[in-house]
Formats: C-alpha cells, structure tokens, sequence
C-alpha cells in the first residue's frame, strides 16, 4: 500500500523534470533552433545512454506501480496471495458513495486553499524583508528555513505534544492570564483542522521564502538601478518591478504546494494516528486510504482510493500546467536562464 | 511544497524494504543440511522486563535445544499487525509470532499461512492448559497457536482516589458508576482515562456495553454472519452515549494514545491523574512501566464492568482475549512447537506472570499470583459463564476497525449509535 502512496506521490514531478530537460537540451544545441528530422546516430546514442537509466526507473518505479494498483483496484482482495475476486467498478462505486471520502477531499481542499493564502502572502513580504541588507539576515534566513529541514516525524510528535489538552501552549496560555483561551486544539473537531494549517505553515513557510529570495535574487540589479535614477519609490519598485518579474516563481511554489497539500500524509498520521484522522476533521485522501486499505486489510479497496487520489491529482496538475505554467514552460524561464 | 517529501518518501520505503529484507532473510537458511535450525521469532514487548523475558527464555531453550538458534525481534505493538502482514504477504513471515486471534487469525488460515498445531500439542501441555483456552484460538476444529496468558477485561482504578473522592466500595452497577464519577470530578481528577487515538481502547465500552445487551447467542451469530440486525447492538451505542454525556473520560481524549507515555491512558493512571480505566488484563504491567519509579502501582484495584438494568446478556459475562503465539506455514514444524509447548511449562509461566504482572495460562502457575486485583480478576474469570473475545478480533480487521472508529465517532459527537452499525455495513462492503 505504502508503495503505491508513494508512486503517487512522485509521478507529477516528472513531466516538469522531462519538459524543462527536453527544453534545455534543444534550446543548447548549437543553432538554437530545433534541428529537422536528421538520423544523427551519435546524438541518438547519446540520448539514449544518457536517458535510459532514469527512464528505466521511472517505468520500473512509477509506471509499473501505476499499473499494478490500477489491476489491483478491480478486487476485492485481502492482500493475501493473488487476487481472485473481481468486482469491476465496485470498489469506485463504493468510494465515490463512501462520506467519510467526501469529508477527506473537502479537507485536502481546504488544506490546498489555505496554504495559498496563508503562506503565499506572508512568505512574499519576508522574502521582501530578507532582501534587504539588514543585520543578522543570515540567522533570520536560517531561522525561518529550519523547520522545513526538521523530519515531519519530529514535527509531528513536537507539536502534538505542546498542543495535548494538558500540553505546553494550555500551560503558557493559563500561566499568562489567557486561561479563558485553552482548548483541545487537536481533540476538538472544530479547531482540528486550523491546528493542522498553523503546523503547516510553521513548516513550510520557509520553502517557499527560499524560492521568493531565489527569485527575487535572478532579477537584474540594472531594473532597480533604472527605476531608482527614474525616481522611483522603494515601494513602486517592488510593486512594478519585483512582484511581476517574481510571478514564475509564485507560480511554481503554488504548483509544488498545490500538490503536496493534495498528498498530505505523513503530518497528519503522526499527529492524529491510524484511526481518529476523520473523527477529529483532519482526514486527507492519503490517510483515508491508509485507514481503509492497509489499516482494514482491504487491499483491493486501498489501491482503488490510490488510483483515485493520482487521477485527482494528475488532472489537477495538467489543468495547472496547461493554463498558469504555459507562460513559464514555453520560454520565461529558460531564456532568462541564458 | 513537499518535494523533499517524495525523495524521503521513497527513501523510507528503500529502507523499510532493506530493513524487511534483511529481517526475514534467515528464513532461507531455517533448514540447513546439518540439522542446524534456525528460525525468527516476532513479540510485542519492546521495554523493560517484558523484553528481558522473552530474552531468557529464548536462551533457555536454545541451551537445552543446540541445534536450534531463535532470532528475536520485538515490535511496538501498534505497528505489529500492520508489519507482521506485509511480512505474510510477501512470504517472509517470522516462523513464530504474536497472534491475536479471532477474525484475524482466521483470515490468516484461510490464506495458509498458519501451520495447524493440533497434533503437536503436547500431552503435558494439555494437563495444565484449559481446553476452553486452545479452543479460543482453534478455528475449523483446528489449533493455529498456542495460548501463552488469558486477559479478561474490568476497570482497573486507584484505590488511594476513590478514598480521597469518598467512594467505599467499587460501583456494582452503572449508576453507581455514575454516582462515582461525579463524586471523583470534585476532586479535580479525570474519573476515566480512555485512549482514543488508538481507538480500540474507546470501542471496548462498547464491546462491554453489548456483552450487557446482547445474549451470547446474539453475539456468537453476529460474528459469523457479519450482521447486526438485533437491536441490542443499537442499545449498547445509546447506552454508551449516554454514558458519555455525563463526560467520563479525561480531557482530549481523541488524541489520547493508550500505552505510549505518561500522557496516555494508562500513564494518567499510572501518575495518579485519573481514577479508572477500561482495560484487559496486561494493562497492569502497562501501568507499572509508567509509573515514575517504574514499579507497579501500589494502590491499583479492579472490579469487573458494572451490571446494567435491563439487557439480554449475563451480568456475571466478560469480555477477555488470549495472548498467543502461531508457527507460520513454512516454520520447521518440529522445533517451533517445542518451543510453543515449552512456553506453556510452569517455570516459563511463572516467569511471564512476573514480567508482565499477567495471568498465565497454565493452570499450576495461577497459584503464585498474590496482587489482590489479579486475584480478583482471575475470580470473575473463574465465575463467567461467558467470555467473549474482544469484537474487533472477533470480527476481523475490516469490519472491527470500523466499529472501533464507529465509537471514536460517537464519542467526539460526531456519531450516534445508529452510525456504528452503518459504519460496521458499509465496511463489510470494502472487503
């Protein structure tokens, strides 16, 4: 089951990968312009030992897998020895039918939303800050890229810790005159969820600060130098300048959070467990598959709800790719980076 | 946002898979030509004196077997079934391991992966292990494992906090329950710890809820045919909302874990800052590991589930698993049943009572318990005209956790009684 959490996981990176490659590798060659349909066999041989290993990997890791959860899905199988009892679509009807499916796709997509607003935000406005030359701007930067580095394990136990009912923040909240403050922030089905945006945040906000600085850092000094002699104020120069020319890295974070949020797994199931995940509103199409399929010992089950989570999630990514990343993919990016 | 994840991800599963791989690899070399065996042995107890049992009585046996080397490996017990069964599917079982029994250890006969132990059940271990014991985890007329301790289950709770809360005897009925509860929350103490994150420990008020309501004959059949339709199920759901309306439990107890620390259930009991817990038997042993000195709780009592007013079930009935151990299929069949008989002896038994402060199977071994709340639990034991096997084993996997999360979700007030028994349907479905 784990194996096919994970194919799921990977198999929307690559399509950016192969893409961006094959682009570079055109854009390098010598004339800069796409050569015609010339049997070149060294250059065929060349690409072919040069992509062979990495395209053995991923049919071996993500096609296969991929394929093997779809045959998988069409049983009703216990995960012991072959399965034998087919059901066609009984399994899709099922999860289509099933609330507590419905409860976890809702939460994936409020998970999804608001990692964009929370993070995008506040993540733009830090990297402004960290752009500047202030004292101590290496420690910030540290400081704020930390969390995204510690394990989610650790993350996960840290912080269920200091949220328990009798944890550190009810103590602190008590011992500072907000007693009337405390709560069950993780038991509570109405604070459950906004516990787990506010530990998703703390860990991912430093990702996407890197990016923003990265981003702001490729931007050329002569368009601020420009606007200053023009006599422009700091704040027209990020509004006008830095802002548009950082939309194709915006643009790619909110990519790579769009789809982590769809996958979120591993913070809710070391914080919530195997089995109150739904109880408490926190349930994600991963962790339902978790529970219904390797916890239930539905094997047949759990590779349906992963057949349906990667559908969800390569639809989801394509439509993004096609309509906000066409713009990147076809040339911003790779020019600027000559 | 979480690339990093996909690369830990797969990395994680390289490691798992090298760490499977490299744990079960002595299963090729079990039958080597010079009548060496060797064979991989699988329990639940990571820690303390649990952990050192199963060390010496390992070396114990190989020093009186020398052709016989026993790997041992013990695994956090929440990760255990989910491990053991990705051992089993990928056909490198352990040659012995922890078996739960029940709906769980049928399926795994069902699948062949069991060796049937019937025949290899020796006479010595048959004059001091109960047949009702060996019949409990029999499936098919057949024996699949051999029974290491019985577990019946009752409220453990701390004497010295129902004397500070004026309660003189254990509550006999559920309101008396009730009346204890209120007078245990004016001491500022959580009246019941329950550790819901793990959810099988909320879903045993349950269990114990229907033991009351349903006759054991209702019970029996609705294991085998995997259908609730008697309404003494849907009673035991009321009865236990209503219960939970009074607010028993200790707070957040949603993500309350059972066993795993001092803020777990059986760690707010170990430190004095809850009064009772619904537990089986080992939960003594849990206790002491958590107490501050690590040492059994001096003032720990017991008293079996309260009686309620009306229901179809026998008041005297309890709910009780057994601990035991199976062979997989492919486990050299001589060597691995001598080391089950040889668990069953006396002096192994008496030891095991002492690690895990358990009671043992073997009947000879009973007479060394002294701690009072063992002795009464091994009373009502003696006494209870029915002992059912806890539901989720009894009802398998599927359909168990389901019910276990039906109640999770009744409790958080997010279900009532009718959505166990819809819970219990839709996932009989799946599988």
């Amino acid at each position: 089951m784990s194996s096919t959490g994970v194919t799921a996981l990977s198999d929307q990176q690559p399509p950016v990968g192969t893409h961006k490659a094959g682009d570079d590798a055109r854009a390098s060659s010598p004339a800069g312009r796409r050569p015609r349909r010339k049997a070149d066999w060294r250059k065929r041989f060349e690409i072919t030992i040069l992509s062979g290993p990495a395209i053995i990997m991923f049919v071996a890791f993500v096609i296969f897998p991929v394929v093997l959860a779809a045959y998988y899905g069409f049983f009703r199988w216990k995960g012991y020895g072959a399965p034998t009892d087919f059901v066609g679509f009984g399994n899709y009807l099922i999860i289509f039918a099933d609330k507590a499916f419905h409860d976890a796709l809702m939460h994936n997509g409020i998970i999804v939303v608001l990692s964009l607003i929370l993070q995008g935000p506040v993540a733009i406005v830090l990297a402004l800050l960290l752009n500047q030359k202030i004292r101590g701007r290496t420690i910030i930067r540290v400081l704020i890229f930390v969390p995204y580095v510690i394990s989610e394990v650790i993350v996960g136990t840290g912080w269920s810790l200091m949220l328990q009912t009798s944890g550190a923040v009810n103590d602190l909240l008590q011992s500072i005159g907000l007693g009337a403050l405390r709560a069950d922030w993780l038991s509570d089905p109405n604070i459950a969820i906004w516990s787990l945006m506010v530990i998703i945040s703390w860990k991912y906000i430093g990702f996407a600060v890197i990016l923003f600085l990265a981003g702001m850092q490729s931007i050329p000094d002569e368009l601020f130098e420009a606007a200053a002699i023009d006599g422009a104020s700091y704040w027209q120069i990020q509004r006008r300048i830095t802002l548009p020319l950082l939309g194709p890295t915006v643009r790619i974070w909110a990519f790579l959070s769009i789809i982590g949020s769809l996958q979120l797994f591993d913070l809710v199931y070391i914080i919530w467990g195997q089995y109150v995940a739904a109880t408490a509103g926190t349930s994600t199409m991963a962790t339902y598959m978790v529970a219904n399929g390797r916890t239930s010992g539905n094997y047949g089950f759990g590779n349906a709800v992963a057949v349906v989570m990667f559908v969800i999630s390569l639809v989801i990514a394509l439509i993004y790719q096609r309509f906000v990343l066409r713009r990147d993919m076809a040339g911003a990016i790779t020019e600027r980076k000559k | 946002m979480k690339r990093k994840n996909r690369v830990a991800g797969v990395l994680a599963l390289v490691a798992g898979t090298a760490l499977l791989a490299t744990g079960c690899s002595s299963s090729g070399d079990s039958n080597s030509s010079d009548g060496k065996v060797s064979m991989t042995f699988w329990h639940n107890s990571t820690t303390g004196p649990g952990a050192a049992f199963w060390k010496t009585t390992v070396a114990d046996f190989e020093k009186a077997n020398p052709n016989v080397t026993i790997k041992i490996q013990a695994i956090q017990n929440e990760d255990l079934d989910g491990k053991l069964q990705t051992a089993l599917n990928s056909g490198d079982a352990p040659d012995i391991f922890l078996q739960r029994g029940g709906g769980k250890m049928a399926a795994m006969a069902d699948a062949g992966q069991l060796l049937d132990i019937t025949d290899s059940i020796s006479s010595a271990t048959k004059k001091v292990v109960s047949e009702g014991a060996i019949k409990g985890v029999s499936y098919n007329g057949k024996a699949y494992a051999m029974p290491i301790d019985v577990l019946p289950e009752g409220i453990y709770y701390s004497q010295d906090l129902f004397k500070a809360a004026g309660i003189t005897t254990p509550p006999k009925t559920m309101d008396e329950l009730n009346e204890a509860i209120t007078k245990l929350k004016a001491t500022g103490v959580a009246p019941v710890a329950v550790g819901a994150k793990d959810a099988w420990p909320a879903a045993h008020w349950y269990y114990n809820f229907a033991l009351r309501e349903c006759s054991e004959d209702t019970i029996n059949k609705s294991a085998k045919d995997l259908k609730f339709d008697n309404d003494c199920w849907t009673k035991a759901g009321e009865d236990l909302a209503k219960f939970n309306d009074t607010k028993p439990f200790n707070d957040g107890f949603l993500t309350t874990a059972a066993q795993q620390g001092a803020g777990s259930s059986a760690g707010l009991v170990a430190n004095h800052k809850a009064a009772m817990e619904l537990m089986g038997a080992w939960d003594p042993g849990v206790i002491a590991s958590l107490t501050p000195d690590q040492k059994p709780l001096p003032d720990l009592g017991w008293f079996p589930f309260p009686t309620i007013s009306g229901g179809d079930g026998d008041p005297a009935s309890m709910m009780g698993g057994i601990d035991s151990f199976s062979c997989s299929a492919k486990a050299p069949k001589k060597q691995c049943t001598d080391f089950l008989n040889y668990i069953t002896t006396k002096d192994v038994q008496e030891a095991y009572y002492k690690a895990f402060n358990a009671i043992p199977v073997n009947k000879d071994a009973q007479s060394i318990i002294t701690e009072p709340y063992l002795l009464s639990v091994l009373e009502a034991y003696n006494k209870a005209p029915f002992v059912s096997q806890y539901l989720d084993t009894l009802l398998g996997q599927n359909v168990g956790n389901a019910m276990n999360t039906g109640v999770v979700d009744l409790l958080a007030g997010k279900g009532d009684a009718e959505g166990i028994i819809k819970a219990v349907n839709e996932a009989a479905a799946k599988g």
